[in-house]
């Protein structure tokens, strides 16, 4: 079996995966718009972001999260830097909660998460109409919050083996 | 108490400014940056314009890159979810083809006209070329809906230039790039766009809805009643934010009026662009000369006249083509016509012959209808020895007997 030690490119590329899954989830938005699903709609940035920075995975560099945010906003059409602060607030949020957390919890650690994309995807809403006068659904926002929230639980499985694989 | 502020400070303090091995800037100065990005892009400064551009070319290439995979699979998707509607979408094509080659013809003079009286009141010539583009991005957000084109300011779009889906207005240009621009999409919350619902000729505006479809936002006549499924949408031309007479959706429900909510189905499937046409207009004034300046030798540039002689020609053309076509509709009808006749002097035929065996049938039912008396009541009616009051076999008065039932009166 061949071990994997840090200068194997492969085991490189293994440490990189989650920023890079970041960039290509902001570069190509997944959408499934081709299912024709209505309402359906999730935020994959968010997971990723704040589920490794929770973990506080050394290989998930702030200021790639950063600039993450600026060529979502690029994609999808909204003013430079809204997405970059989001990212910014969840890094922030997950610090603290790191810093407070004595004993981590999975349950805990969902409705934490629900609770921050409630409050950025408020403050994004807030900031979009108020001082850009866009015209947005309030009801995408929340439908938007709850698939991110279910789909968090799944995606949490996912990145847990990964992990898991990273340290061994 | 106080040992929980300090706490709760220190893992603020923590979270705000502790930088992990790993990390090259804490998140205090990345959370300031990101506000003033967004200061900045609230401003319509030049550098900060041209450093946007910048990143969007390179953005959009990348994304477009990226989203190779993706675009593969929603193909191939949407290519069995064509192939399994194929032989429907087929026979309904057919139908649509010949009711637009008909109609297409009355266009084209509704057009020139409309080109003509448009010249005379604006007093210049718009010459419109339609470019093709392909959407290099078509990740609409939920929340936003656009698309990317790989077509800027280096092919002559500009900020507003109409996006056309074949004929179908799609949306319109909101931000120019060197080689690509976005879309606002007539879909989104934020497009608003003045129209003309035919054949009741009522002004409206309408919106997006973030859907698949649009609504009516206002309308200007009251008397919405009028509304059928046929009723065709497009665009008015007010604000000049779009170009007149395009056509954009139909109303899809009519059964809700009562709410003065109507729902549009656009004709084009935003969800489904590849290509699209841009809509570069260039506009030439039209000079004041008079017509003597035409004797003068000097090259005439584009005078009224001459406009209106080239609009006059277009037409002539036009009449000219309508007429080849009635030509050829005619002589068809009247081959038909030929045919027609033919087929009715060959049922009249049919009908003398058919009636001649009805009457041959008749007869023969009478003649044998006399026999089957004649053998029962034959001998009453038969003059004889002992009957003599009878009559000559053959006589009318002895058929008229046997029909009688042997009564001789």
């Amino acid at each position: 079996m061949v071990k994997l030690n840090s200068r194997n490119p492969l085991n490189k590329f293994y440490s990189w995966l989650p920023i890079s899954l970041l960039i290509i989830s902001v570069l190509n938005e997944f959408d499934f718009n081709y299912l024709q699903l209505d309402y359906f709609s999730f935020n994959f940035p968010f997971i990723l972001v704040f589920f490794f920075t929770l973990k506080d995975f050394k290989y998930f560099d702030y200021f790639v999260v950063f600039l993450s945010g600026l060529i979502n906003d690029t994609v999808v059409g909204l003013p430079l830097g809204i997405s970059s602060l989001s990212y910014m607030l969840i890094c922030i949020a997950t610090s603290y909660f790191r810093n407070i957390t004595i004993r981590p919890n999975q349950i805990k650690d969902w409705f934490y998460f629900l609770f921050i994309i409630s409050l950025i995807n408020s403050i994004n809403y807030t900031i979009l109409i108020l001082f850009f006068s866009y015209t947005l659904i309030l009801m995408d926002y929340l439908v938007n919050t709850f698939f991110t929230f279910l789909f968090y639980i799944i995606f949490v499985s996912i990145f847990k083996i990964y992990l898991k694989g990273v340290n061994d | 108490m106080a040992a929980s502020r300090d706490d709760f400070i220190i893992a603020i303090r923590s979270a705000f400014l502790k930088k992990s091995t790993q990390q090259k800037f804490s998140l205090l100065t990345l959370l300031f940056i990101s506000i003033f990005t967004i200061l900045l892009s609230s401003f319509d400064f030049k550098v900060v314009r041209l450093i946007k551009t910048g990143i969007n070319e390179i953005v959009y290439r990348s994304s477009f890159v990226v989203s190779i995979p993706e675009n593969f699979i929603k193909n191939t998707f949407l290519e069995i979810v064509d192939y399994s509607t194929f032989f429907n979408d087929y026979l309904k094509n057919k139908d649509e083809l010949n009711e637009l080659k008909s109609s297409k013809i009355s266009s084209e003079i509704i057009e020139y006209e409309n080109k003509e009286l448009k010249e005379l009141i604006n007093d210049y010539i718009s010459s419109s070329d339609k470019i093709l583009a392909k959407i290099i991005v078509d990740h609409n957000s939920p929340f936003l809906k656009s698309i990317i084109i790989n077509k800027g300011s280096k092919d002559n779009i500009k900020i507003g230039t109409n996006i056309y889906d074949q004929s179908y207005l799609v949306g319109r240009v909101i931000e120019v790039n060197f080689k690509t621009s976005r879309v606002l999409l007539l879909s989104d919350l934020n497009s608003n766009i003045p129209v003309t619902i035919a054949p009741q000729n009522i002004q409206a505006i309408i919106t997006g809805t973030g859907g698949n479809y649009g609504e009516i936002k206002y309308i200007k006549d009251t008397s919405i009643d009028k509304f059928t499924k046929e009723s065709i949408i497009y665009s008015s031309g007010t604000g000049a934010l779009f170009k007149s007479g395009t056509p954009i959706g139909k109303i899809k429900d009519t059964t809700n009026q009562s709410s003065d909510k109507f729902i549009i189905e656009f004709f084009s499937d935003f969800s489904q662009l590849k290509y699209v046409f841009a809509e570069v207009i260039t506009k030439t004034e039209i000079e004041n000369k008079s017509l003597d300046t035409s004797t003068q030798g000097e090259t005439p540039s584009i005078t009224p006249m001459s406009a209106k002689i080239k609009i006059l020609e277009d037409e002539l053309k036009i009449v000219e083509d309508i007429n080849l076509k009635f030509k050829g509709e005619n002589d068809h009808l009247k081959i038909k016509i030929n045919d027609l006749n033919n087929q009715i002097f060959d049922f009249k035929n049919e009908i003398l012959s058919q009636k001649e065996k009805i009457a041959q049938f008749n007869f023969d039912k009478k003649e044998t209808e006399f026999l089957k008396m004649n053998l029962y009541y034959g001998h009453k009616c038969r003059r004889s020895f002992f009957n003599t009051k009878g009559f000559t076999i053959g006589t009318n008065d002895y058929k008229k007997c046997v029909l009688n039932k042997g009564r001789k009166n």
